[in-house]
């Protein structure tokens, strides 16, 4: 069932995406490159243009230039439901659940791996229901891995902020992603809830292989998981490197904190 | 379950005709309901062509089974006439992948002007103004329609109502049955998906045109399979009875009724079928509405009856957004929550174990 996550996944490749809305740039020439089984965090202040690169990535937004590619196939044509079904999921920044509860919004999840169409649904063919079995258990284990066991068939709007944020992580896991879009995972989250989650994507990382792209403001979640670091500013890409080289980059500290003096004094 | 299957087959035995009548239009009504709850309340679809589905399988069957027309066996025809309303749902479909919410219901308009159209036109087929006389339906040799063969259960005589009230329950019980199946499944969880974001739903991988347009496809069957009862109930098929109205009555089931789900929906199309029928029957025992028929300016049965539902609508919206359903489920909360503080009665009326552990999980946060 899980098949995709034996092999190693392959590159992903962002190549010059301009993306315009209405005159404003809103990625200018963006490049960067997610190794297989790394994390990748792209950071920025507001409006920088990290959450376009998500739609960008999975397909909610055609960019006006450029290309991405993963292993060999071009994503920038694809609908975002067939990206979906090559491994690549994501999590929103502002949580976007389905009514239901926790289960269905993770077999919601499982939707590009299972087969089950309206006619054999509907009649309950035995093909349906044990492939609606199946995945189910394989549900539950995601959520026992994310730490939702216990809310497996709680109404997802019950649950807590933290807890829903956690939903969407799992959800996006029951795709088997190859590559995970994670957009700003431990936004609005107490420190227990931060730990807790920054240890789940650890995880995933070391025992899945999973590829991880990151768009997160907690800078210390970012430099403690990221192993490269895009940093973009007004949809440009200023800098990139590891997150030591980042921290220490004068074009980064100037977006971040404003003209710096050393800054000037470089200059 | 069991209790409520055999209390479903009780009335042949003890009611008459016009009571079996109203029964039969509310399953009818209800097999229609539930395709419009799944296109409406579950994929977020608002549809006001309900009525033209219910017309392509009512005059479906009427045309494929009956003289003039191919003069199929009925069971094959009935068959036909479902297949028929999903591929005129499948024909839309261009339109309905791509149209969402209240779009596609103005669009879905010019379906039902459409169809009025050609049923008035289309003489050779529909029989125009005055309609076609419905084939009754006969299976493996037994018809349900009155005699042939003569047959009396249990010292009650079976006519027309007495037999088709089986064939509805059978079919009632078909679409339950693949309706919760569906809302419960694969494809109900990505339409539900759709309904709240589009776009999450898109990632998830969810196909939005091909989902929206089989959400369609689907409602158009169940509006055609309730389109076949209909007609084999009135015996007799009208287009003045497929207009505009008649989508609106559907809409106004499933709103009624609690949106998006199959239990509310038969709730929902059970109260408006039934009233306006209760109400034209007992007009002479009700206050401050006319006898039928009668001219001198009053408030006649039917009309009191649209007052009537028009006021259960405002209501629901204002008080019970969730519709019926809604009003059941808070009810059944309510009474779980509070039987735990009583322990003390009789303990014959104690839930048993099994429900209480269900409870006490239901409970945990």
């Amino acid at each position: 069932m899980n098949d995709r996550t034996t092999t190693a996944p392959p590159v992903l490749d962002v190549r010059d995406v301009t993306v315009r809305f209405a005159g404003l740039t809103a990625l200018d020439a963006v490049s960067l490159t997610v190794e297989p089984g790394t994390v990748h965090a792209v950071i920025g202040p507001n409006g920088a243009g990290k959450s376009t690169c998500f739609n960008v990535l999975s397909g909610l937004c055609r960019p006006a230039a450029g290309a991405v590619t993963l292993g060999g196939t071009e994503l920038t044509r694809l609908a975002p439901h067939r990206i979906a079904a090559l491994g690549v999921a994501r999590t929103f920044q502002n949580i976007v659940t389905t009514h239901g509860t926790v289960a269905d919004n993770l077999m919601l999840g499982r939707h590009a791996l299972t087969r089950a169409g309206f006619a054999a649904t509907a009649l309950r063919l035995p093909g349906a229901v044990r492939e609606q079995r199946e995945h189910l258990a394989r549900a539950r284990e995601i959520a026992e891995l994310t730490g939702l066991g216990a809310h497996f068939d709680s109404p997802v709007a019950l649950l807590s902020y933290g807890d829903r944020k956690r939903v969407e992580l799992a959800r996006a896991l029951c795709l088997e992603p190859r590559v995970l879009l994670l957009d700003e995972p431990v936004a609005g989250m107490n420190a227990a809830e931060r730990a807790r989650t920054a240890e789940v994507v650890g995880e995933l990382r070391t025992e899945l292989g999973l590829s991880i792209v990151l768009v997160e403001h907690d800078m210390g979640l970012v430099m403690r998981l990221a192993d490269d670091v895009t940093v973009l500013d007004f949809g440009r890409s200023i800098a990139h490197g590891t997150p030591d080289e980042v921290r220490r980059d004068p074009e980064v500290l100037r977006a971040y904190l404003g003209t710096d003096t050393r800054g000037e004094d470089a200059a | 379950m069991v209790c409520l299957a055999v209390a479903l087959c009780l009335p042949p035995f003890y009611l008459d005709a016009f009571w079996l009548r109203i029964g039969l239009f509310a399953m009818a009504a209800a097999i229609g309901a539930v395709g419009l709850a799944l296109l409406t309340g579950t994929a977020g679809q608002l549809s006001l062509g309900h009525a033209f589905f219910l017309a392509t399988g009512a005059y479906g069957y009427t045309w494929l089974a009956g003289e003039p027309g191919p003069g199929l066996p009925p069971a094959l025809a009935a068959l036909l006439a479902v297949l028929l309303a999903g591929a005129a749902g499948g024909l839309f479909s261009p339109v309905a992948g791509r149209v969402k919410g209240i779009y596609l219901g103005i669009a879905t308009l010019a379906l039902v002007f459409l169809g009025h159209h050609v049923l008035l036109t289309a003489d050779s087929v529909t029989g125009g103004f005055n309609g076609r006389s419905v084939p009754p339906f006969t299976l493996g040799g037994f018809t349900f329609g009155a005699g042939d063969p003569e047959l009396t259960v249990l010292g009650v005589p079976f006519g027309a109502e007495e037999r088709l009230w089986f064939l509805g329950l059978a079919l009632f019980a078909f679409t339950w049955f693949t309706a919760r199946g569906l809302l419960r499944g694969r494809p109900g969880r990505a339409l539900a998906a759709l309904r709240d974001s589009e776009t999450a739903a898109a990632v998830m991988g969810v196909d939005v045109a091909r989902h929206r347009s089989a959400a369609f496809v689907v409602s158009s069957m169940y509006a055609g399979l309730a389109g076949v009862l209909l007609a084999l109930s009135f015996r007799r098929v009208v287009p003045d009875y497929f207009s505009l109205v008649l989508s609106v009555d559907y809409l106004a089931m499933i709103v009624i009724g609690g949106l998006g789900s199959v239990a509310g929906a038969t709730a929902g199309a059970v109260f408006v079928t039934a009233l306006p029928l209760l109400m034209t029957r007992y007009a002479d025992q009700l206050p401050l509405v006319a006898a039928p028929g009668s001219a001198d300016g009053s408030v006649g049965p039917t009309e009191a009856a649209r007052y009537l539902y028009g006021a259960a609508i405002v209501l629901v919206l204002l008080y019970a957004p969730d519709g019926l359903h809604g009003l059941a489920r808070r009810a059944r909360d309510r009474i779980r929550r509070r039987r735990p503080r009583a322990p003390a009665t009789d303990p014959a009326l104690s839930p048993p174990q099994p429900a209480a552990t269900a409870r006490s999980k239901e409970h945990t946060p």
